[in-house]
């Protein structure tokens, strides 16, 4: 073993040292938080099955929800995000990272809910601003007006030429959850979305 | 030059400020407020451009849209130099700089008008469609010329450095128009608590209201705009859009808006330039407003005729009287508007000629009262001058206008205003193929049926008193935001009166006879900026074009940058008389969307440069950019495709990657690889159901490698998959088909078999991969690693483990696609870059070497391994494949495609196999893709018997290799072929098995 220290991890923007940009001073219309190292869960099962739904109220202190679009909830940060009839994106603060996975699993034993973690396969980018609405009129052609899109709702939609889960999580912000592979893209992307407004990224 | 037509006051320019502006390399000056062509106007430019196919001199006819002659290329940076735009719409800035795109090469002097005073002979009627039609060899020839003399402006020469972008938007309402009746109906909608859009395409909210001296319940129309405007500006859920032009109106109530964000502040402006709006609306409201229709004479295309409306509104809205003396021609009341302002701004007016017998509506006799002469019961037959107006011929008319009815008189004068009533602009209607519908009230086309949720209000509708026009307006407001679910409230101030004067009924004329016939009068143009005249027209009836879309296509009416706005509907009623048919049995031609032209930039929006295309990253990216490699797309994602080493060409840099791989130990980023973690009770069935092999006995910790196949037999997939537990197994897929494959697996299940338990998720971007390889790979993967056992005999070939590598939570796959030892290492992607850092700080003693894609084609191609869609293309089956070992033909539930391997097709005896190719000479690298034939002696066309899928040079063998699809490949091993190059040489190699490299596979079984 040459290798004792713990693995260095680096989020899907790593390199475009956002720590760094926090620092300097500003003031943008669109304000961007790359949402580190978060925990991400995919939960799948049929959400009528009272053993899962059980189990992942156990693991979690909310059952998945069954509205098309809608989220809950859960203990400790988490929330569930209903993304098709029968798939959740579990999504966790970095605190949750070592043991949202375990926990669902061990939660799940003899029901017909299953579980992948996908922490590191998406980026989670935290947007908030007074120009928050322009730019994303600009990226998606949902129909991100608070009367469609209120607190609480996730969808799944195009994020400029890519794809995206978009989950209201306030009046003031979106969170927007894209494949790690796509994160460099959906930068780019935010960058020139919002130049007109400034870009202010926070820490 | 002074502006010696501009007025001292009236109008909406701000005289207290002056811009200075150059047309055709002359310098005038104008205010804010003005555009072009109003500056122009003021300045007395009269000559504006020069005619499409007769080079004759033209002036600004209109003030809108429909403008068909004033037509600029406007600045001259090559980078934002913009085509095509309207004198009539294009703001004034200071130091703009614009020419006149019709008139190459000067408006003044040109030679086209040379062409066309020998009568247009070059171009008689129905140059452009038989051009089309038959020479067409000819026709590069005919276009270079044409579209030079067309005059059609200049692309920009260079990159454009603007902003473009695109906003989405949903409404409940759009408006589109915001004349009186947009801004009733946007303000109804509003009140009414719906989300409403409204776009102008005029910099003011307003539309005809802002050239107009009408008050509205006793308040000025200007002010009573005002207030509208800012009553929306104070409705939260309303959008305002100026400068932006509805140009498609697509089914669903889909509407593409542009928006032209800082042209009017001149090119130094920064900014986002122009913006295209896509508009889903829950109900539209078309307020777009008529375009008045010129009256058809004799050389009517001189600088000086113009619309009458177009005469009012430069002096009613900029304060610029185009000339000294007009005579006005009407068939209506409405246009003594025009002859009014001309007269209280202190010009002359020397005649009105109205072309009805009578004339005795309220605004005849306050023309009279005022002492205009008023010339009933006659026509202007013909325009005299050459660059500009002198004067009109005057002539006696029938009853019914159809022939004269006396003898000509000349009313000297410098301008002619014309009004023929008015056309409704129902273009937008249009787009969706509604058909519009003659009106003989309107004297008009008016807005037919539709299956779109829209309404329309005021002129549109042939509307236009505007007391009418405004309740209209209110009325379409409350019925779209009914329709669409909202409670539409009382809008008292919008109960408004407006004292009209009482109007004698409009004539029903188009074209002003003359004592000569058609064909041989002086030319009477229908469509100014194609330059096609009634007898052009008459002639193509003639000819035998009966329908209106033959009649547009022979005579090219309708076909340029305007479309014909302000000469369709004429052309439609001269057509339809030359037939000696009614105007509805002739019907229109089809408008289509753009309304008016749209930059490629505003369709581009921010899809160019970088943003054109997603690119995928792996998260080791940075550093194969450090390391300085060549990276090659495939699908989205970038990919190294080998890292040269200073001074080394792609081959030496290859050559040394694959040695390197065969003699000691490489690393590939094996990131992109698809990955699909599968989980259910039954998805070791489903595996077997999509598979064609046997998945039933696959244990725990060992993997297989899997060919998959469409219904058609042929192979669309392959890849290797593991078992975790029974109930648990991750499938990996070729990179560019990750996303096809999880479709087709999430199709069959969700439509075929939804009673299998198994479910399926993407975990490409979740998994980084460290591809070790080589006789030292195992060296290198044990110094990483202490809890996994990486001997031969407990960790064999197709055996996985999971475990601890370079700290992280690994799997770690034993399979090849080298045909060396190699160790697929897989950690989640966060700690992608770390592995990868550690990896090739534990490889280097042993001289580990980072290679990328082509290297790895490479050394599979020296085992005969496949790459599905480069060795393949759709029509391959596994058969072809020499892969019978993979197909288990006997499973419960056949395999997909297991059934069309049975088809004639697919067992017929000379389909082409896949072989090795080894050309005679090693260093001859064959191009892939070459064909095969068996004799090059033989004939031209020589029939070909296959091609070359994949060839390189193998450093390890020290001699060129090639795989390909060849007829019975299967069974002509060591005979001779001779590929085409494609140069035109032939080169000859024999065929051999496909397994280059190690045949008996010792190397990775180590």
């Amino acid at each position: 073993m040459t290798q004792l220290t713990l693995p260095r991890a680096e989020s899907p923007l790593h390199h475009a040292d956002l720590p760094a940009l926090a620092g300097q001073d500003q003031k943008g219309g669109l304000i961007l938080r790359e949402e580190r190292f978060s925990a991400l869960v995919i939960l799948r099962g049929p959400d009528d099955d009272p053993g899962m739904r059980a189990g992942v109220e156990g693991a979690l202190g909310a059952a998945p929800p069954t509205e098309p679009c809608s989220s809950v909830l859960g203990d400790d940060g988490t929330r569930l995000l209903r993304i098709t009839p029968d798939e959740w994106l579990v999504f966790g603060p970095g605190t949750q990272r070592q043991d949202l996975m375990s926990r669902l699993r061990s939660a799940l034993q003899g029901t017909p809910g299953r579980v992948v973690d996908v922490s590191s396969g998406y980026a989670c980018l935290h947007l908030s601003g007074e120009a928050l609405a322009d730019v994303l009129k600009k990226s998606t052609s949902y129909d991100v007006h608070m009367r469609n899109f209120p607190p609480g709702k996730v969808v799944g939609t195009t994020f400029g030429k890519g794809q995206a889960y978009m989950l209201r999580t306030d009046a003031d912000s979106v969170l927007v959850i894209v494949r790690r592979s796509f994160a460099d893209y959906t930068w780019l992307w935010l960058q020139a979305a919002a130049e007109e407004y400034g870009l202010s990224i926070a820490g | 030059m002074t502006q010696r037509n501009r007025l001292p006051e009236r109008g909406r320019v701000d005289r207290s400020r002056t811009l200075r502006f150059q047309f055709n390399g002359r310098t005038y000056t104008g205010h804010p407020g003005d555009t072009v062509a109003s500056a122009l106007l003021a300045n007395g430019v009269r000559l504006v451009g020069r005619s499409f196919k007769y080079g004759r001199p033209r002036g600004v006819i209109a003030a809108g849209p429909e403008e068909p002659n004033a037509i600029l290329q406007v600045g001259t940076d090559p980078a934002t130099t913009t085509p095509n735009l309207r004198a009539t719409q294009t703001e004034l800035y200071d130091g703009l700089v614009c020419s006149s795109t019709n008139g190459w090469p000067s408006t003044e002097r040109d030679l086209t008008s040379v062409v066309g005073k020998v009568g247009g002979r070059m171009m008689p009627p129905g140059f452009y469609y038989k051009t089309f039609m038959w020479p067409s060899s000819l026709w590069m020839t005919y276009e270079k010329g044409i579209r030079k003399a067309a005059g059609l402006g200049q692309s920009p020469s260079q990159p454009d450095p603007a902003e473009y972008d695109h906003m989405n938007h949903h409404v409940d309402v759009l408006v589109v128009g915001a004349g009186p009746a947009g801004l009733s109906a946007a303000r109804t909608a509003a009140r009414a608590g719906a989300r409403v859009m409204i776009a102008d395409e005029q910099p003011e909210l307003g539309g005809h209201l802002l050239a107009s001296r009408a008050t509205i319940s006793g308040t000025p129309a200007a002010k009573w705009v005002r207030r509208q405007t800012d009553a929306l500006a104070r409705e939260p859920e309303v959008t305002v859009l100026r400068r932006t032009t509805a140009v498609g109106y697509h089914d669903h109530n889909f509407v593409v808006l542009s928006e032209r964000r800082t042209d009017h502040l001149g090119p130094d402006a920064g900014g986002v330039r122009e913006r295209l709006h896509r508009v889903r609306a829950g109900q539209v409201v078309i307020a777009t407003g008529a375009h008045e229709r010129p009256l058809v004479f004799g050389n009517n295309d001189r600088p000086g005729v113009m619309t009458a409306s177009a005469v009012g509104t430069y002096i009613n809205r900029y304060g610029v009287v185009p000339g000294e003396r007009l005579v006005l021609m009407t068939t209506n009341d409405h246009a003594y508007h025009t002859a009014l302002d001309w007269h209280n701004a202190g010009r002359e007016v020397v005649a009105v000629v109205d072309t009805r017998a009578e004339a005795g509506g309220d605004l005849p006799t306050e023309a009279r009262a005022c002492g205009i002469r008023v010339l009933t019961g006659h026509g202007v037959i013909e325009a005299a001058g050459g660059r500009s107006v002198t004067g009109a011929r005057v002539a006696p008319l029938s009853a019914d206008g159809e022939s004269l009815a006396g003898t000509t008189h000349e009313l000297p004068c410098d301008v002619i205003a014309t009004s023929g009533g008015w056309s409704p602009v129902v273009h937008l209607t249009c787009h969706t193929g509604d058909k519009p519908v003659w009106s003989e009230e309107v004297l008009g086309f008016v807005p037919g049926e539709t299956r779109q949720a829209r309404v329309c209000a005021g002129g549109v509708n042939g509307t236009y008193a505007l007391e009418a026009v405004i309740h209209e307006g209110v009325d379409a407001g409350k019925r779209a935001a009914t329709a669409w679910g909202f409670e539409a409230t009382e809008m008292r101030d919008l109960a408004v009166s407006v004292a009209e004067p009482s109007q004698d009924p409009s004539m029903k004329l188009f074209l002003v006879p003359h004592h000569k016939p058609v064909t041989r009068a002086p030319k009477q143009f229908v469509d100014f900026q194609t330059d096609v005249t009634a007898a052009a027209i008459e002639v193509a009836v003639r000819e035998g074009y009966e329908s209106i879309e033959h009649v547009k296509r022979y005579t090219v009416m309708g076909f340029g940058t305007d479309q014909g706005k302000l000469g369709n509907v004429n052309g439609v009623a001269l057509t339809a008389r030359a037939r000696g048919k009614t105007i509805p049995e002739t019907g229109t031609t089809v408008f289509r969307p753009a309304y008016t032209p749209v930059t490629f930039g505003a369709l581009a929006g921010m899809e160019r440069g970088g943003l054109l295309d997603p690119a995928r990253f792996t998260p080791m990216h940075l550093w194969h950019v450090r390391q300085g490699a060549a990276f090659e797309d495939v699908g989205q994602w970038k990919r190294p495709w080998y890292y040269p080493r200073h001074g080394e060409s792609m081959q030496q840099a290859v050559n040394r990657e694959c040695l390197a791989v065969r003699q000691r130990v490489g690393m590939l980023d094996a990131s992109t690889l698809g990955k699909i973690d599968i989980q259910g009770s039954d998805a070791r069935e489903f595996l077997n159901r999509v598979y064609t092999n046997a998945w039933m006995k696959l244990q725990p910790g060992r993997c297989r490698y899997g060919l998959m196949l469409k219904e058609d037999g042929m192979v669309f997939d392959d890849g290797v998959t593991a078992c975790v537990d029974d109930e648990h197994f991750i499938m990996t897929t070729t990179t560019g088909n990750a996303g096809p494959v999880l479709e087709w697996l999430e199709r069959w299940h969700q439509t075929e078999w939804p009673e299998l338990d198994v479910c399926f998720t993407s975990i490409t971007d979740q998994w980084a991969t460290v591809t070790v390889t080589g006789p030292e790979s195992r060296n290198v993967v044990a110094k990483l690693c202490d809890d996994i056992d990486f001997s031969r005999e407990a960790f064999p070939f197709m055996a996985w483990r999971e475990g601890t590598v370079a700290g992280a939570l690994a799997r770690v796959f034993r399979i090849s696609f080298t045909g060396e030892l190699t160790y697929e290492i897989n950690v989640p992607a966060d700690y992608g870059m770390h592995l990868w850092e550690a990896v090739y700080a534990a490889g280097e003693p042993y001289g580990i070497t980072p290679y990328g894609t082509e290297t790895m084609h490479v050394l599979r191609a020296e085992k005969g391994f496949i790459i599905v869609g480069q060795d393949t293309d759709g029509s391959v089956t596994p058969e072809d494949l020499g892969m019978h070992w993979a197909l288990k033909r006997e499973k419960p539930f056949s395999f997909l495609g297991q059934r069309s391997l049975d088809r004639s097709d697919s067992r017929r005896r000379d389909r082409e196999q896949f072989v090795g190719i080894r050309p005679l000479n090693g260093e001859a690298v064959l191009p892939e893709g070459a064909q095969a034939v068996e004799n090059p002696s033989n004939p031209v066309p020589k029939r070909t018997i296959g091609h070359v899928t994949s060839s390189y040079y193998s450093a390890a063998l020290g001699h060129s290799i090639a795989l390909g699809l060849i007829e019975r490949g299967h069974d002509r091993q060591r005979e001779r072929l001779h590929f085409m190059t494609s140069d035109g040489r032939l080169e000859e190699a024999e065929l051999c098995s496909t397994v280059f490299y190690d045949p008996d596979g010792a190397r990775q079984n180590v």
